[in-house]
């Protein structure tokens, strides 16, 4: 994993960015203290000077956004039909585009939750923005399967009520239960994000010169004064919304892959679909938390706070989730033999060596074989550039993994007289790249309008709010405090 | 032998969390890092425990039923304990690589766990020479052995084909060459890694940044790339010696599957371990609630990880409905198997699951032993559920009279078990209990209230 330990010999001058004591990388860096910590965050919120660059990338994200506007009016006046969606390939894009956003989203709950309950303290500078761009993620996905229905503005017949036609959902179908899943997941989400956020909009409350700031602070702070009552309460909210959470995260990408893996599909109808593509979900996501957290930590200056131990432990995530991702595609191909299957093998050969055999060493390549080999490296782990770039990268392979798995199997169906092909439309690249922009847009604005990094628990971090006997109390920390 | 600590500056360390907690718990190491004696006393009732339930196994031999269920039972016996070797292997390389006082803590008995593998070496043998008993790809070895098994209505036309597709990879020959490969692979991550623990605590600059940075790197750097080779091992080898059981089914999760099991089984030993050696010096100082909570929480994700496996993987060949692979349900879950199938549920997830939600429960010492017991004999149910249905062919099969041979299945692997447990015992004893050149040791040592 570390190909080389940071050091090297016994009279070397200690790195100020290693623990003394342990000689492993720090969270954040040294010399931190409270108010340093707040004047940073709340900086970024708080300052009247809003950055020329900002202003260009969320012009420019809105534009692009526009896509989606475009793309759904043209939808709704026109129908599905515009889209490359037909038989045999009657998915496409639509449910490619929904599982690569919900896959991304997925970082954000782990990093939250199950980070969370494993104590994991480096999760503390990363997870905000990591939150939002779970909501975000899944606002993108949302649009697909409404859209996909045909009729988007008779989506509320997929919820379960009692109804005066007496038509129900099949409760059989995954995909009714992906309904379930993914709003749950994205009410929770939203829950978790917001109330995680209430102590800093308290201090963003406290801070801000503006009255119409501090009138909007005020309100999403929620009366947070900060006394040991709202603390217990808000630790409790936390660890309960964890505990919640921590299922959801297997639980949504779980449910996606049933929508494959029940269907009796050469290719879909398999075991490992559950695990691989959660993993291939967090692979992503972490992908994603990639290129966001790296601009954003050069551009404000948060290089102290996003450190490379964060890189680091990313990156080994990323390492430990692409490998099992890896297994999947491993045991795919093997069982494709080991089935004895015709079926099986014809759909495996087909996917390497078919007329789209290009999309599947595309996935190997992007997903498997340039993030596998180098991620070994600790050099690489933690430089920027290379990780920022492996980002994009190990996007593009998940987007191909789903590509390969919708549309190799059902343009080569069982019955040979029904094959097809599959091409998307431009109103699928507008629609898709539109979410990227409204993806863009949001983050943009969740990043001046909201503490991205979570200024209560970094605070939390540092050697001040340990108190030792003989050292400093409770009171000298309030001091230092205020 | 009783470990020096003095240069190894966790004295420094210690001394310095006394000279604020003293009454709170120890501060320093304790002088004698070496198992205490009473293991010897474990060690002798296992042996005596071996014994009695491998002369009541010895009875099976009397009976033709018997002698059918005790190959089987033994298979059943020797995947269990494969699993406690197996599994402490990973999870030794998984806390080198992820950090954690759970690690630091578990450490030693994960070793002596690994160190039991000379056993493991020479139990394969009885079912490499029986295999043709269990394996009907070992039964047939050419094509017209198949067929001719075939013709005479021994086997069905799916497997004879299917037997004949797989020889490939599942005849004698190439079943020897792979348990081979993945023995040696075993061996020589069990052999270096206990190699270079004693060492690391033998550096002659131990307790300083440069030896902790050193080993810290040298582990992780094998330990993580042997992670990807263990788990494709131990696909091979589950496939190999119990999924091909039956001939015609296939599932892909099945790999993963068994090393989530690995993990459920082999840190249900370790808790007990730990919380058994807690009553007495050294590990009554090192052993702390907050360790014994964090190895409960994580036994909690193996029993959630275990159940979402197996749940996902039945749902998605349960909806599939395909002749090939539900079979394999069905004779799971028809007629007598359905009570054992719903014991499995129970046992395996249903009543861990529930008692590790508990905080207190996970944080009381003889509860937890009580709970960890439990999941290893879960284990012995599930591995049941596994093998036996594979030669009973059609429903409602599952009954005791006329078929007491059965009952091998409870004494079988009871008796290797406790063989193992024995030298899993003595392994223990043959090394300190606590890896003490390591920065996180002296945070062992630390209060409580200190986290």
């Amino acid at each position: 994993m570390a190909t080389q330990g940071p050091i090297h010999d016994q009279n070397e001058v200690l790195d100020p960015m290693l623990d003394p004591r342990t000689g492993e990388y720090l969270v954040i860096a040294p010399g931190h203290t409270f108010k340093s910590v707040t004047q940073k965050i709340a900086g970024i919120v708080l300052t009247p000077n809003t950055p020329w660059a900002w202003f260009g990338g969320l012009f420019l994200a809105a534009t692009v956004a526009t896509g989606v506007v475009i793309g759904i009016t043209w939808l709704v006046l026109k129908g599905v039909g515009i889209w490359g969606v037909t038989i045999p390939g009657a998915w496409g894009f639509a449910i490619i585009n929904f599982v690569w956003w919900i896959g991304i989203g997925h970082a954000g709950t782990l990093i939250s939750a199950i980070l969370l309950l494993f104590k994991q303290t480096w999760r503390n500078s990363i997870n905000r923005f990591a939150e939002a761009m779970t909501i975000f993620a899944v606002c993108c996905a949302g649009i697909y399967p409404l859209l996909h229905v045909g009729r988007p503005w008779l989506a509320y017949w997929l919820m379960p009520y009692p109804n005066t036609m007496n038509v129900w959902p099949q409760f059989r179908s995954p995909l009714a239960w992906d309904v379930f899943a993914v709003s749950t997941y994205a009410t929770i989400s939203v829950v978790f994000w917001y109330i995680g956020m209430i102590p800093d909009f308290g201090t963003l409350r406290d801070r801000a010169k503006l009255p119409l700031a501090k009138y909007i602070y005020g309100i999403l702070s929620l009366g947070w004064r900060g006394s040991t009552r709202h603390w217990i309460r808000y630790e409790s909210a936390s660890l309960l919304l964890a505990g919640l959470s921590t299922p959801l995260v297997l639980s949504v990408h779980t449910t996606i892959s049933f929508d494959f893996a029940v269907a009796a599909m050469a290719g879909w109808h398999t075991t490992i679909f559950p695990p691989y593509f959660v993993a291939g979900a967090v692979y992503s996501g972490f992908a994603m938390v990639l290129t966001l957290a790296i601009p954003i930590r050069k551009f404000y200056h948060l290089e102290d706070l996003v450190t490379e131990r964060h890189l680091d432990n990313m990156a080994k995530v990323m390492l430990a989730t692409g490998s099992i991702v890896a297994y999947g595609y491993g045991m795919e191909v093997f069982m494709s033999w080991y089935s004895a299957s015709h079926w099986e093998f014809f759909m495996m050969w087909n996917r390497m060596f078919g007329p789209m055999g290009w999309g599947y060493w595309m996935l190997i390549l992007t997903n498997i074989a340039i993030p596998l080999s180098t991620l070994w490296f600790r050099k690489l782990r933690v430089n920027v550039l290379y990780l920022f770039i492996l980002s994009f990268i190990v996007n593009i392979g998940m987007w191909f993994e789903r590509f390969v798995i919708v549309v190799t199997t059902l343009y080569r169906d069982y019955l040979p007289s029904s094959w097809g092909t599959y091409r998307a439309t431009k109103w699928d690249y507008m629609l898709f790249i539109g979410t990227w922009g409204m993806f863009t847009c949001l983050f943009l604005l969740f990043a001046r309008l909201a503490p991205m990094i979570p200024m209560s628990e970094i605070k939390m971090m540092l050697p001040g709010t340990k108190i030792h006997p003989g050292g400093s109390n409770a009171e000298e920390v309030t001091q230092e405090a205020l | 032998m009783a470990l020096e600590h003095d240069n190894h500056g966790m004295e420094l360390a210690g001394n310095a969390a006394h000279a604020g907690h003293g009454h709170h718990g120890p501060a320093v190491l304790p002088s004698v890092l070496t198992a205490p004696e009473v293991v010897k006393t474990w060690r002798l009732r296992a042996l005596v425990v071996a014994v009695v339930f491998a002369a009541i196994s010895a009875l099976f031999l009397l009976t033709e039923d018997g002698r059918t269920h005790l190959l089987r039972a033994y298979l059943a016996g020797y995947m269990t304990c494969f699993n406690f070797v197996g599994g402490s292997l990973a999870l030794l390389m998984v806390q080198y690589v992820s950090g954690g006082k759970w690690g630091l803590i578990l450490r030693r008995p994960l070793e002596a766990m690994t160190r039991t593998f000379p056993l493991i070496l020479v139990g394969i043998l009885p079912i490499l020479f029986l295999m043709k008993k269990l394996y009907l790809w070992a039964a047939y070895t050419t094509k017209a052995e198949t067929l001719d098994a075939y013709h005479k209505g021994l086997i069905t036309n799916e497997q004879h084909l299917d037997i004949d597709y797989r020889h490939v990879m599942l005849a004698p020959t190439p079943v020897i060459v792979q348990t081979v490969l993945v023995f040696g692979f075993i061996s020589f991550m069990i052999w270096l890694l206990n190699r270079w623990s004693l060492k690391r605590d033998q550096d002659e600059a131990a307790g300083t940044l440069g030896s902790f940075d050193k080993w810290r790197v040298r582990f992780e750097n094998v330990s993580g790339p042997a992670i990807v080779f263990y788990v494709i091992a131990l696909t091979d080898f589950v496939i190999i010696f119990v999924k091909s059981l039956d001939i015609i089914w296939a599932s892909s999760v099945y790999g993963l599957q068994f090393l989530v099991a690995q993990g459920y089984g082999t840190l249900a030993v370790g808790i007990l371990t730990l919380i058994l050696l807690s009553r007495y010096e050294p590990m009554k100082s090192l052993f702390r609630t907050t360790e014994q909570h964090d190895l409960g929480k994580l036994m909690f994700a193996f029993t959630m990880l275990n159940i979402y496996l197996t749940f996902a993987e039945f749902l998605i060949i349960w909806s599939g409905n395909i002749p090939d692979e539900i079979t394999y349900y069905i004779h799971r879950i028809q007629g007598g198997w359905w009570t054992i199938c719903t014991l499995d549920v129970i046992c395996h997830w249903v009543i861990p699951f529930s008692i590790l939600l508990s905080r207190d429960i996970k944080r009381s010492k003889n509860k937890m032993i009580w709970v960890a017991t439990f999941m290893i004999g879960a284990r012995m149910i599930d591995i049941f559920w596994l093998i036996e249905p594979a030669w009973n062919k059609t429903g409602d099969t599952l009954h005791l009279i006329g078929n007491y041979g059965i009952l091998a299945y409870i004494t079988v692997p009871v008796a290797m078990i406790a063989l193992w447990a024995a030298y899993y015992l003595t392994q223990l004893s043959k090394r300190p209990l606590l890896n003490v050149n390591d920065p996180h040791t002296a945070e062992l040592l630390e209060p409580e209230h200190a986290h």
